[in-house]
């Protein structure tokens, strides 16, 4: 957990590869067996060309990074915004950052204000967003 | 829970699914920490819940044939950590529906409740359905 956060400064890397091994693991844990995710048959015929992985998943690794920075002040009290902007794909190397645009202090508490993003091996966007986490800080 | 028991035709904004009840488990904990390659800190991992919450509402819509859904964007805020063991209750209603053109997006209030009733995450989902 991070024990000074500022402005400007960056959270991250938290580097995942996945395979259709990882999606069809996270289809288990979470009960979503939508076919676009497991069902490379069906996923085939459709727009996408093939198995993509869940939202969630991709998700799953930014609130890793929160919670690394920010430990259970992110677990109670963080918030986040993402919208999915591509898919992750089998295969695909996906890496997770974010930076700290802003402080602030509301009834004594302080917060940071992060914008994140996840991008493939390619360099494209899958997931992005902005989340807000407390942290025992004296910023006004 | 019923499975598939909501047609995409009868949800209407203010339309509740039904409830889903969820034991947060060590067993279910640790198959999801393997599933994203993380570790455990002793409390159930937020997204965890989250995910639970969505695959429920995965369940409770029968969605036309064919029919692909996409998960276009996220609002999720964590109120309160949530202990390996807890039992949860996840509270689904489409906030609005909107037609536009082919697409057609689905906007879901997610409540999840603790035991006694006190809200551990409140949410948003924005399912997108290409026609």
């Amino acid at each position: 957990m991070l024990t000074e956060i500022e402005e400007g400064m960056t959270l991250g890397p938290v580097a995942k590869h996945i395979t259709q091994e990882t999606i069809n693991l996270y289809a288990e844990a979470s009960g979503d067996f939508n076919p676009i995710h497991v069902d490379e048959a069906f996923a085939a015929k459709t727009p996408f060309g093939g198995t993509i992985a869940h939202g969630m998943l991709n998700l799953a690794y930014v609130s890793e990074m929160m919670t690394s920075a920010f430990g259970e002040n992110w677990l109670s009290g963080g918030k986040l915004r993402a919208k999915f902007k591509e898919s992750a794909r089998p295969g695909d190397s996906l890496s997770v950052s974010a930076e700290v645009i802003s402080l602030e202090k509301r009834d004594g508490v302080s917060y940071a204000n992060c914008s994140f993003e996840c991008r493939n091996q390619k360099g494209e966007i899958i997931v992005a967003g902005e989340t807000t986490a407390k942290f025992a800080g004296d910023k006004e | 829970m019923q499975d598939k028991s909501v047609s995409y035709a009868e949800l209407a904004p203010g339309y509740e699914l039904p409830s889903a009840t969820y034991e947060l488990s060590e067993a279910l904990v640790s198959k999801y920490l393997r599933a994203v390659d993380g570790s455990g800190d002793g409390f159930v991992p937020p997204l965890a819940i989250t995910a639970c919450a969505i695959a429920a509402m995965a369940r409770s819509l029968s969605l036309p044939p064919d029919t692909v859904a996409i998960h276009a964007s996220q609002d999720l805020e964590f109120l309160k950590l949530v202990p390996i063991g807890a039992t949860v209750e996840c509270r689904i209603k489409v906030a609005q529906k909107i037609e536009r053109g082919r697409m057609s997006m689905l906007i879901m209030e997610l409540e999840i409740l603790d035991r006694g009733g006190e809200r551990v995450q409140t949410g948003k989902a924005t399912i997108a359905l290409p026609s």
